[in-house]
């Protein structure tokens, strides 16, 4: 083959930076989301820090504002997608039983826009100071402040934003053409169903998002009037743009834990998941009815008892769906033999916290009340018990889980349940708390409250519970470091797994699947297990493999948004010019250099086999 | 003998291309009969509002009808989705369309109101 | 086969742009693209829409838009559309000087459509009409902007295609290029559908 010349391995950090291998890819974004996660975790615990006493003035003003801004971004944008889409990466073309990913190339691209967007970000707080409107931005908060701190935030945001929705595409593409022979889609382990309905969110609500923050950007920097009522504007426009997003992300968020859950909690009941097609079914139907919600995050701004009483409705019949889920789970441990692993404890954990988050979202959804809890502590209490309680919860399930397929290691059993009773009681600790400061009237965003109303114990012991969670969340790190410096020590199926991904070699191959499994039910490998194979029979007999070449080009496209972005937030065109410049001679180069990839000779791949490597 | 199994072989390739002729030569007609369509509806529109015999309100509602009428012309005809193997592209458009929709709907002030 | 090999009438496949895995997850992807585009430019005429009659003390659009201006301009994307058919039509022919002409009439209509744009851009800007007059001001140019913008990267992507491929016949690795830049090409003028009956004839009946 004369493709096979040009390709060049490549090690060290160059590797890194060319790579084009999902699991790479998958694993780039575990670093990064974590990395971001710890500083959003930090930015919570000063927060509580200022708040643990009355009258407190450690934090206070503009600097709590930032605090509070940048960690509600950080923790949705930087954090937890970045975090889903490491497991996705990961895990979905394996549970495919795909070879690689429909486009990886352009799943570099998606990283490495994330990357510098969420570098971004977080420069502005060495460079003026960090935005200051809060997480939503909302008009005319965001546009009337006179630092850069919003421009770093809607330019951060909007080049992440566009990494997002290309690894939306692309997963779509994947799940849809790159299932093995036999894998139909009612075949699709859960998890790999939740990404494919998630991808689908993204792709279908991340636009609208892009245009929020053209419209928000042009206001602050090209003096647009979108939103300025003195010119014709109207804020509204914001805020619808903005929730139309919004609460579909916050099913973005949460569907890939769903899906987490299912598959832990199943593996670890040695049991098939309970009513798996109604599972898929809710998924499905969560997914559509999370774009029809979007008014409930606004009861408050006077649309009128007609738009409140249908949204408020549609609200309500999400928790059908979700309930559907709990009892399918419940069901799914109930006979089951149940292991409890420190994966199936963040599941087991997982399951009443959600539904306490699911109960006071359905509080929420009733307009009059509405009015009572609207921005107070009982709103921040309701969305940390859902995103942490529900999405962290699952992802570290999912971390312990999968960590031994992604790093060949399995993380240490006995500080795995240090890691889950710390952040658990502290968790329900810091949140549990945070209701009854809401109903008695504490409002959010605040940065503090006088003593003398009873704020002061519930406050306390709030703070005591974000204290535990980050003490989890270091017992977490000194896991991962113990496990790094130790040698490979895993088998290739530690859990007694049921799907694809359980039936690769350790560690993983770069080509994934030598031969291409055949799938022959739901649960594939314990369908197998159970034939007495225990592993799985080929699709297809041992053959040339064709592979992608990394690529420097998405870093460098990436880096150009990077500068084009410093550019237009200090609105210094020549900057912005040679950094959308750069942007396209990355695309020029890229489509006129041609790059048929290679191929990994049948040779090869047999001696892999041979060798117990594939 | 190599004769004997080529032949069957050949003519149905030949008949294959020749329906295969055919069939573009019916989607020529297709797309030069949706380029008339669009011109006309195009013309059509801007007669409605050219033209003070209708009244504003008919003509808004009766444009923005032609709009998606030709839509779906360049939709279905130029862009093929009528073809087989689109079941995922037309789920695409019409989960896209939908929540197009309701965006434009709120927007323009339709649920402020009510 | 080689993705890279100029196919030949006896080897021809019935859809070049999808007889490969790669093309075939090319034609999903872009297809989708475009579902999300659809809400991108939904959000965009959502702001327009509630936008439109905040003109303040500037002229309306029922002062300042020319219908036929706009109905040249309709015209040409149109015309370009058809071409950008007949080009897909000369692809699954394999016949790859018709494409190449086809294309290139899109290009030079496509160019047109621009010039006409930005000769309405510079009027409106001497009425008075500019991004920053009003609401109305900032909602019109960015919608239509956008629109614009997608037509001038379309330029540069088939220019872009053509100059690269001038001298290859149709390959598995570029037809489903071609085919792709032709599916891009006529979103564009379905939005220009829209931006003319949304933005000019009901903003000539206010």
């Amino acid at each position: 083959m004369a493709t096979h010349e040009s390709h060049k391995k490549r090690s060290g950090l160059m590797d890194w930076l060319t790579t084009v291998d999902h699991k790479k890819i998958g694993i780039l974004y575990l670093l990064a989301g974590g990395f971001f996660f710890l500083i959003g975790g930090l930015e919570a615990v000063l927060m509580r820090i200022q708040l643990m006493e009355p009258d407190s003035k450690i934090f206070t003003g503009e600097l709590y504002n930032q605090l509070l801004t940048m960690h509600g971004t950080t923790m949705i944008f930087l954090a937890a997608m970045p975090i889903i889409f490491g497991f996705m990466n990961a895990i979905v073309p394996l549970q495919l039983g795909a070879r690689d990913v429909a486009f990886p190339y352009v799943n570099a691209v998606g990283f490495w826009l994330f990357f510098f967007g969420g570098v971004l970000l977080n420069l502005s707080w060495f460079l003026g100071g960090a935005p200051e409107a809060g997480w939503t931005a909302y008009a005319p908060l965001s546009t009337v402040a006179e630092d850069t701190g919003v421009d770093f935030y809607v330019l951060g945001l909007q080049i992440a934003g566009a990494g997002t929705l290309a690894g939306g595409i692309n997963f779509l593409v994947t799940i849809i053409n790159m299932r093995a022979p036999g894998m139909t889609f009612m075949r699709m382990p859960l998890f790999t169903w939740a990404s494919f309905v998630t991808s689908g969110l993204i792709l279908f609500a991340f636009p609208a998002l892009t245009v929020g923050f053209f419209l928000l950007m042009f206001e602050r920097v090209f003096d647009a009037n979108f939103f300025n009522p003195d010119m014709g504007g109207n804020i509204l426009i914001w805020e619808h743009i903005f929730w139309i997003f919004g609460h579909p992300e916050v099913y973005i968020l949460i569907l890939p834990a769903f899906g987490i859950i299912s598959e832990v909690i199943s593996t670890f009941s040695n049991k098939r998941l309970f009513g798996y097609s109604a599972m898929v079914f809710a998924t499905v139907l969560i997914g559509f009815l999370g774009f029809m919600v979007w008014v409930h995050h606004m009861f408050t701004v006077g649309l009128g008892p007609v738009a409140n009483s249908i949204f408020a409705v549609a609200t309500m019949a999400i928790a059908i769906p979700t309930g559907v889920k709990i009892f399918n789970w419940i069901f799914t441990m109930w006979g089951g033999q149940i292991r409890f692993s420190t994966a199936m404890l963040f599941a087991v954990g997982f399951v009443p916290t959600f539904v306490m988050g699911g109960v006071t979202g359905v509080m929420l959804s009733v307009p009059a009340a509405d009015y009572q809890y609207h921005d107070s502590y009982f709103v921040v209490a309701h969305f940390h018990y859902v995103i942490v309680g529900g999405l962290i919860l699952g992802l570290f399930s999912g971390l312990y889980y999968w960590y031994p397929r992604m790093f060949n290691r399995v993380l240490n059993e006995t500080l795995g349940k240090w890691n889950f009773w710390l952040f658990f009681i502290g968790f329900h600790l810091t949140f549990f708390p945070q209701h009854w400061l809401g109903l008695m009237g504490m409002p959010r965003r605040v940065y503090t409250y006088m003593s003398g109303q009873e704020l002061d114990g519930a406050n306390f012991v709030s703070t005591i519970g974000a204290i535990l969670m980050g003490a989890g969340t270091i017992v977490l790190l000194i896991n991962i470091i113990i496990s790094a410096s130790s040698k490979y020590a895993t088998t290739k199926d530690p859990w007694d797994g049921r799907t694809l991904e359980w039936s690769m070699p350790v560690p993983t191959p770069e080509y994934n699947f030598a031969q291409t499994p055949l799938v022959r039910g739901l649960d594939a490998l314990y369908v197998e297990k159970t034939a007495g194979n225990g592993e799985m029979t080929p699709a297809e007999p041992v053959g040339e493999i064709h592979m992608p070449n990394g690529s420097i080009l998405p870093f460098i496209l990436s880096l150009g948004m990077f500068i084009a972005g410093f550019g237009f937030i200090y609105s210094n065109w020549y900057v912005a010019g040679a950094g959308l410049g750069l942007v396209l001679i990355t695309m020029f180069l890229r489509s006129i250099i041609d790059d048929h990839g290679y191929h990994i000779h049948k040779e090869e791949v047999e001696a892999d086999i041979k060798g117990g490597r594939a | 003998m190599a004769n004997h199994t080529q032949n069957p072989e050949t003519t149905v390739h030949r008949h294959e291309e020749i329906q295969r002729k055919l069939a573009l030569k019916e989607e020529r007609k297709h797309h030069n009969v949706s380029f008339v369509m669009m011109i006309l509806l195009t013309i059509v529109a801007f007669f409605a509002i050219w033209s003070d015999k209708i009244s504003d309100s008919f003509a808004v509602l009766f444009i923005l009808t032609l709009a998606v009428v030709q839509v779906f012309f360049q939709l279905y005809v130029w862009m093929h989705l009528s073809h087989k193997g689109h079941d995922f592209p037309i789920w695409g458009m019409a989960s896209g369309i939908l929540v197009a929709a309701i965006t434009v709907a709120s927007l323009m002030g339709l649920i402020w109101t009510s | 086969m080689n993705a890279g090999e100029r196919l030949t009438d006896a080897n021809f496949p019935a859809h070049p742009e999808k007889a490969t895995l790669e093309g075939k997850n090319k034609f999903l992807g872009f297809w989708l693209f475009l579902g999300g585009e659809t809400v991108l430019f939904a959000t965009l005429f959502g702001t327009y829409l509630g936008l439109r009659n905040m003109h303040l003390d500037g002229p309306s659009g029922e002062e300042l838009f020319s219908l036929p201006l706009v109905f040249l301009a309709t015209m040409l994307l149109l015309t370009s559309s058809l071409t950008s058919v007949y080009a897909v039509l000369s692809l699954k022919q394999n016949k790859v000087r018709s494409l190449q002409g086809w294309f290139l009439v899109t290009l030079l209509l496509g160019l047109g459509f621009l010039g006409l744009e930005i000769y309405e851009f510079i009027h409106y800007v001497h009425e008075g009409h500019t991004f920053t007059s009003s609401a109305f001001g900032s909602a019109f140019y960015t919608l239509v902007g956008f629109h614009g913008a997608h037509v001038l990267f379309g330029i540069l992507w088939i220019t872009t295609l053509l100059a690269r491929n001038w001298n290859r016949g149709i390959t598995l690795s570029n037809a489903p290029k071609y085919y792709l830049f032709a599916l891009y090409w006529h979103f564009v003028d379905v939005v220009w559908v829209f931006i003319f009956t949304v933005v000019y004839l009901m903003g000539k009946v206010g």
